[in-house]
């Protein structure tokens, strides 16, 4: 039975400008239809339905011969592209847009490959699940990945649970001004914070970690999903990002994803910040005054008052992007990033629309 | 529970406010004050110091690293040279009252760069790091020797081509050569204007003509460059100070939100004129006026001017980081982002330092544009400009907001040994720092809202000030 490969598609001849040599992982396009569209290369021969060949010009797929699947894992046409690498969490967060399963595939030998064939200069972003449950074999792929393509680099979310002292050596070695690191906190109180993510102990656990994270030398991104159980202490957490945390890098503030638990949950999860800007606003302004670079990730903009848009930026990438019918003749669009594609069409924005 | 050193003064209010070697503050009471000091803190005390980030329980411990990282970010690092002020000529075209650097007549010989010191300058850049550099021409007035400012930007555009150019020109005399040196995407101008006509008049140009010269220039550079890339600096007499009112009107129609005022220059000629023992508390009594106004004004225009060195000091309260002003770093550096070139190839660690030298005070120079920076003597400098260690800036509760000035040290009292708190530089920066204390604190609209223009966040209110009673 054929083993499962990596392999990146090239529609056009001489459209390749990589500097590594890859033409043992390309397959080339040999004939389309309206049905489907045929690729050869050195793993053989892949037919694959429902594609226009134009669009997936150096796309990266992970193909598994046996059960007749191509997923795509690298899109060309992208600077963030985000390898999952397992979908086992020791947390189980109120809101998870991919809620953790029990078992776990290993995947880094294909990512290894896949990075090899990444569009220069880009950002992977490393993702779960939780990946340091697999802590060494995510090591020993950031350092090998990092030295055979140093033009890329990295983000790595994680929930911040498996540093140990023991990992500074290795964090050290690794040339930390290419990787992020995204790291959640809900809230300046412990029993809040560990509620959301239903662990006990996990608020000291990633204080413990980030101050590692810290002496290492990391660039760290503190991220907030903002929620009715969190919103109220959303001050105090400014608070203590300026006074615990002041050595990261940006601090994240973002607006709920309707998907994966937070879909199940929404009427108890979902904040309305148009309506409760003040918590947001405040917040907002103490950790800016105080230095810490701070943005609002996924709000709309018109439920933004004015003086604050300039700190929320357009987050949303275009393919996962949609407006509503109000968004119609909306002078802002250009500069808002809108709904993901999968919010419910009654937004729950009680102040919606300008312009 | 270990607490880290707080500091305190009081306030007009009666209220005390704290702060830690961090730069770390809040609003306290008196009765708080006797509890720390008597080992009598209550839980709630223990608890607001550790969430406010004043405490730790054990060396190492995530507490102990935040503050640590905190108290580093508030140390200002050597940097590579980056910054050349160079002094092609002494020479100018005006007589200004208090002239700032000690000028030259214009016909006056042998008060420009010889062809060897040029060529030491292009090799001097030529040396520095990049990938960026930015150069200030001074004087005299630099457009009287346009030829030698060309010949360094077209080197240096070779050399590092995203560098920046400022020219420090009295903009008062400009043929189609100097419109268009000045006329160009890397380069800008800064000049000097008084405030008023009249206060111009009399302390610059000394006659109406002149001015109106200057005026119709500055004008044509604002239309040509655009209005970012020009700006202005007014110069001060304490005992007669312009209208705030028409002074901040001519900078706003020329397009300038940020107005830097500066006393009268003890240095150069304006020292053996003019100098007052009272005039520092005339001084820190007007500027703390014109934030007043200030306030008043942006409030009813809707307009937001700032007080650009009190922006400095507002933000530098706030926040780490903020290490943009030379005079508002600690420690101080000399020769290390910037020097300046004096037109007889000297090197000087600042243009003070360099002026001073000029009127035959003390030689601060530090080496020459063809043998380089020595070392020795900007190590003598440095171990002068540096305040954690001062005897008066250890109790004071702004030393992590607060920089040093020798030069001004020496400048004014010819010694850097005087008590610090004797100093016009600490006196300046005292009040600097009450007036911002006072001004955050304040709840009405219009202190609010000009207090968070100048912080550079969208609004201000008594969240923003941590409070303990
Ligand atoms: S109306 Fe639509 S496009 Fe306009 S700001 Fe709101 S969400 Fe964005
Ligand atoms: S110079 Fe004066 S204001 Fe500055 S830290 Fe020292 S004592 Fe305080």
């Amino acid at each position: 039975m054929a083993e499962p490969y990596v392999v990146r598609l090239r529609s056009f001849e001489g459209m390749s400008e990589e500097s590594h040599d890859t033409g043992a992982l390309d397959a080339a396009l040999e004939s389309a239809d309206a049905e489907a569209a045929e690729f050869t290369g050195a793993t053989g021969k892949l037919r694959l339905f429902g594609v226009d060949p134009s669009e997936v010009n150096g796309d990266v797929l992970f193909v598994v011969p046996w059960r007749g699947t191509a997923h795509r894992i690298i899109r060309a046409n992208s600077r963030h592209n985000t390898l999952l690498v397992t979908e086992q969490c020791d947390q189980l967060c109120v809101m998870c847009s991919q809620p953790p399963k029990k078992q776990h595939i290993d995947m880094f030998p294909f990512f290894e490959t896949a990075v090899l064939v990444s569009p220069k200069n880009s950002t992977i972003g490393i993702s779960g699940g939780e990946p340091t449950l697999f802590k060494s074999e995510l090591f020993d792929f950031l350092a090998r990945a990092m030295s055979t393509r140093p033009d890329i680099d990295f983000h790595v979310l994680t929930n911040a649970q498996h540093f140990e002292r023991d990992d500074l050596a290795f964090l050290r070695r690794l040339d930390l001004t290419r990787i992020l690191w995204g790291v959640p906190v809900y809230s300046s109180d412990t029993d809040v914070h560990d509620r959301i993510v239903a662990k006990p102990g996990a608020y000291d656990q990633v204080r413990r970690s980030l101050s590692l994270l810290c002496e290492a030398g990391a660039k760290i991104e503190l991220r907030t999903v903002l929620m009715k159980p969190n919103a109220r202490g959303l001050l105090d957490l400014a608070k203590f990002v300026t006074t615990a945390l002041p050595f990261v890098d940006s601090w994240a503030i973002m607006q709920l994803e309707n998907i994966g638990f937070a879909r199940q949950n929404w009427d108890a999860l979902f904040f309305d910040s148009s309506a409760g800007f003040d918590v947001v606003g405040k917040a907002l302004d103490f950790a800016i005054s105080r230095g810490i670079h701070t943005t609002l990730y996924n709000f709309p903009l018109c439920t933004v008052p004015t003086d604050y848009r300039a700190f929320a930026p357009s987050t949303i990438s275009d393919w996962k992007r949609a407006y509503v019918a109000d968004c119609a003749d909306c002078s802002l669009r250009n500069e808002c990033g809108g709904f993901f594609e999968w919010h419910p069409k009654e937004h729950g924005y009680e102040r919606f629309g300008v312009a | 529970m270990t607490v880290w050193p707080l500091k305190f003064r009081e306030r007009t209010d009666g209220q005390l406010l704290f702060t830690d070697d961090a730069g770390g503050f809040f609003v306290g009471s008196h009765r708080f004050l006797e509890r720390l000091a008597k080992n009598g803190l209550s839980p709630a005390d223990q608890l607001f110091l550790r969430n406010n980030g004043h405490a730790f329980e054990q060396v190492g411990d995530p507490d102990w690293l935040s503050f640590a990282y905190r108290w580093s970010r508030r140390q200002s690092k050597q940097q590579d040279l980056s910054y050349l002020i160079l002094v092609p000529t002494l020479r100018c075209n005006l007589a200004c009252d208090y002239c700032q650097v000690s000028r030259a007549p214009e016909s006056a010989r042998g008060f420009d760069w010889s062809g060897e010191t040029l060529n030491a300058v292009l090799a001097f850049i030529g040396k520095m790091k990049g990938p960026e550099i930015k150069i200030e021409f001074q004087g005299g007035e630099p457009l009287l020797r346009v030829d030698l400012l060309e010949q360094v930007r077209s080197f240096t555009r070779c050399k590092f081509p995203s560098s920046q150019f400022v020219v420090c020109t009295n903009l008062q005399r400009l043929g189609e050569r100097e419109w268009a040196f000045l006329d160009q995407a890397d380069t800008c101008v800064s000049t000097s204007l008084d405030g008023d006509s009249a206060t111009h008049t009399r302390q610059r140009t000394h006659d109406h003509l002149t001015t109106d010269t200057f005026f119709r220039n500055l004008s044509e550079a604002v239309r040509r460059l655009g209005p970012g890339k020009v700006s202005a600096l007014p110069t001060l007499d304490v005992e007669r100070p312009p209208d705030f009112n028409d002074l901040v009107d001519n900078f706003e129609r020329h397009g300038i939100q940020s107005i830097y005022l500066r006393p009268i220059n003890h240095q150069g000629f304006a020292r053996r004129r003019r100098s007052e023992p009272n005039s520092i508390a005339r001084w820190n009594q007007l500027h703390s006026d014109f934030i007043d106004f200030l306030i008043e004004r942006n409030y009813r225009t809707d307009r937001y001017v700032e007080e650009y060195y009190f922006g400095q000091c507002l933000r530098r309260f706030l926040r780490s980081g903020a290490d943009d002003h030379v005079d508002l770093r600690n420690p101080n550096f000399f020769a290390s982002d910037y020097i300046v070139v004096d037109h007889d190839g000297q090197l000087y660690p600042t243009d003070e330092a360099r002026m001073l030298s000029r009127i035959g005070r003390i030689d601060l120079s530090i080496g020459t544009v063809a043998d380089g920076v020595d070392r020795t003597k900007v190590l003598l400098l440095n171990s002068a400009s540096i305040n954690n260690f001062d005897a008066d800036c250890i109790h004071c509760v702004y030393q992590p907001f607060c920089g040093t000035d020798v030069v001004d040290d020496l400048s004014r009292d010819g010694r850097v040994d005087l008590a610090r708190s004797e100093t016009w530089f600490c006196k300046r920066h005292i009040s600097l720092f009450d007036k911002v204390v006072e001004i955050i604190s304040r709840r009405d609209e219009a202190a609010r809202r000009s207090v968070a223009k100048w912080a550079r966040i969208p609004s201000w209110g008594d969240h923003m000030i941590p409070v303990h009673a």
